[in-house]
């Protein structure tokens, strides 16, 4: 058995009736309640699964090598979402961030991923499938998509650091392209030592979006609207196009 | 023709989401007016005195976990029953689950749930039994019309009713595609109904040793409310009877239904729960939202002349329930008055 995983285990041992105040608005308090090993296509990884006080939504953290106690972790925040990540939605851009996220930790040798599983920004798969639907009878106003649930979620922040303070990491360096998540983490007690740009090279699986961004420059109303669903909060940025923080 | 009373914000509901809204609006120095059709604030919020002794016949006690809400509801000026219910019996499927989840308070308070949208009403300006009729858009403010005729005018109008009331009141703005695309999310949702007894009964019926029943074998009965629980020394043993809502729906129209209310209480807890001293009955037509088509927050309409329409309710924020309610109330006074201080 390896260092980490025994230091992980060690960490469930440690949860079994932690409560604390809670982080956020909504005082979310989480435990670390389940580990195992996990190989993926993108390598091996521990799989970390976190009970929650609020919902019986079981957060998970991708975890690959020795992260407890660590300093200057890598560390990406992934928002669940079930048309891209297993679909392979063309809609959105997930599975291309995920899939790129992971292949990052691997590079760097250790790193965390933490799988919020917050459907659709926070509100659920039900309230997506009807944003699509509304955006196919042309009906898609800003407002419209705020109330289905298409936001940065506040609970996305407060549930991930309370996640990275749970495994004990001291410091992380965010996988990003986006300060405003170095601000709200930072803002729930995270120490962001640093930024890693997320960059996605192109591929015949995400030139579609490259295709599509190209097309939609000059226009307002492209019928597909990638931009208007935004389901991670990051921008895209691929291999060819410069890091807009950089 | 007579002249429209202006105010800055007109508010259309008092149920807990306009009161939230108002009194935040109310607390920033806003002028806020709210119309209520009926004749006391509160919606589901609701507590009827059966001699003398008060009976909540809506939502049946508090829960939630966001801190600004609970310290809301610890604004109130009346003494709490902290943890009600303490005994939850029976398997059936609570209105929201979420109520018996880890750190969720619970409370009720001693003279009634009422006791919450009145506090949060003082101080307002509250125009009982007026119902709204008519909106329409007028240069650069709305002009409401209500039932008996009265006008008004405001720049700012907060729709705070079931999101059915909503869409057809929005009918007349139809043609913004703002108000379109609202009225299109408002659609996705069907409020539920419930039908409810409320019930006191003689010193000598057997005492259930439980505060909250969910039945779990009752395909008509989906929750049984010892009320009498929350009183200090009450003169009556009080039972509140809620329908589920797809019988409630099937049955609004039946004037049978409070015998079968009854009837199926005797079922569940014997013969003599058929038998109250005093009982009412009350039709919920627009009780609470469906939890599948909860939203995440609510909207605020900006229509051409800069006037805006703010859309609050139980459904605009996540968990649904009375602090769902109250967030979604609070968070569009916070946006509404960004949006004025632009």
């Amino acid at each position: 058995m390896t260092m980490s995983k025994d230091a992980l285990d060690q960490l469930v041992e440690r949860d079994q009736d932690h409560e604390c105040a809670g982080f956020g608005e909504a005082r979310i308090c989480v435990r670390v309640a389940a580990v195992a090993n996990l190989p993926t296509r993108a390598g091996t990884f521990h799989l970390v699964g976190f009970w929650n006080n609020r919902d019986a939504k079981d957060h998970v953290a991708m975890v690959c090598g020795d992260v407890v106690g660590m300093e200057d972790v890598p560390v990406r925040l992934h928002s669940e979402c079930l048309t891209g990540d297993v679909m392979g939605s063309l809609r959105c851009d997930c599975q291309d961030q995920l899939q790129e996220g992971l292949k990052a930790i691997q590079r760097a040798g250790q790193g965390v991923l933490l799988y919020l599983r917050q459907e659709g920004r926070g509100i659920g798969l039900l309230n997506k499938i009807r944003a699509y639907a509304l955006q196919e009878q042309g009906l898609d106003t800003v407002e419209a998509n705020l109330a289905l649930g298409f936001r940065d979620d506040e609970r996305d922040y407060a549930v991930a650091a309370h996640m990275l303070h749970s495994l004990e990491i001291k410091s992380v360096r965010l996988i990003t392209n986006n300060p405003e998540k170095i601000r709200q983490l930072t803002q729930h007690g995270v120490k962001v030592a640093g930024r890693i740009p997320h960059i996605i090279p192109p591929n015949d699986h995400n030139r579609f979006y490259l295709e599509t961004k190209a097309r939609r420059s000059g226009h307002q109303l492209d019928p597909i609207q990638l931009d208007r669903l935004p389901e991670q909060s990051d921008p895209v940025v691929f291999a060819t196009t410069p890091d807009p923080l950089l | 023709m007579k002249r429209a009373e202006q105010a800055p914000v007109l508010v259309v509901g008092a149920g807990v989401a306009g009161l939230a809204c108002s009194r935040a609006l109310a607390d920033a120095g806003k002028d806020v007016v709210v119309l209520e059709r009926a004749r006391g604030v509160g919606g589901r919020c609701a507590t009827r005195r059966m001699e003398g002794q008060p009976v909540d016949f809506g939502v049946a006690f508090f829960h939630g976990h966001h801190a600004e809400f609970l310290s809301a509801l610890d604004e109130v000026p009346s003494e709490q029953v902290p943890g009600w219910p303490f005994v939850v019996a029976g398997t059936g499927k609570p209105c929201q689950s979420e109520a018996f989840t880890p750190g969720e308070r619970r409370l009720a308070y001693r003279d009634g749930v009422q006791a919450f949208p009145r506090h949060l009403s003082r101080g307002l300006q509250v125009h009982l039994q007026s119902k709204l009729a008519g909106l329409v858009l007028d240069g650069n403010h709305l002009r409401l019309t209500l039932e008996d005729g009265r006008q008004m005018e405001a720049q700012t109008v907060v729709l705070a009713l079931a999101p059915e009331q909503i869409s057809s009141q929005l009918e007349s703005l139809a043609q913004h595609p703002q108000v379109a695309s609202a009225r299109a999310v408002l659609g996705l949702a069907r409020s539920q109904a419930c039908l409810v007894a409320r019930a006191l009964y003689p010193p000598a019926a057997p005492v259930p040793d439980w505060q909250i029943l969910f039945p779990e074998t009752s395909d008509l009965l989906q929750v049984i409310s010892h009320d009498s629980t929350k009183r200090q020394a009450p003169a009556r043993q009080a039972l509140v009877f809620q329908a589920h809502a797809a019988w409630s729906r099937t049955h609004l129209e039946d004037p049978e239904w409070p015998d079968l209310i009854l009837a199926e209480a005797a079922q569940l807890l014997g013969t003599w729960a058929a038998h109250p001293e005093v009982v009412e009955y009350h039709r919920w037509g627009l009780a609470r939202s469906d939890r599948s088509a909860e939203l995440a927050q609510p909207m605020l309409l900006e229509l051409p002349g800069g006037s805006a329409l703010g859309i609050c309710g139980d459904r605009f924020a996540p968990g649904g329930g009375v602090e769902a309610a109250w967030l979604s109330g609070s968070r569009l006074a916070q946006r509404i008055l960004s949006w004025e201080a632009r």
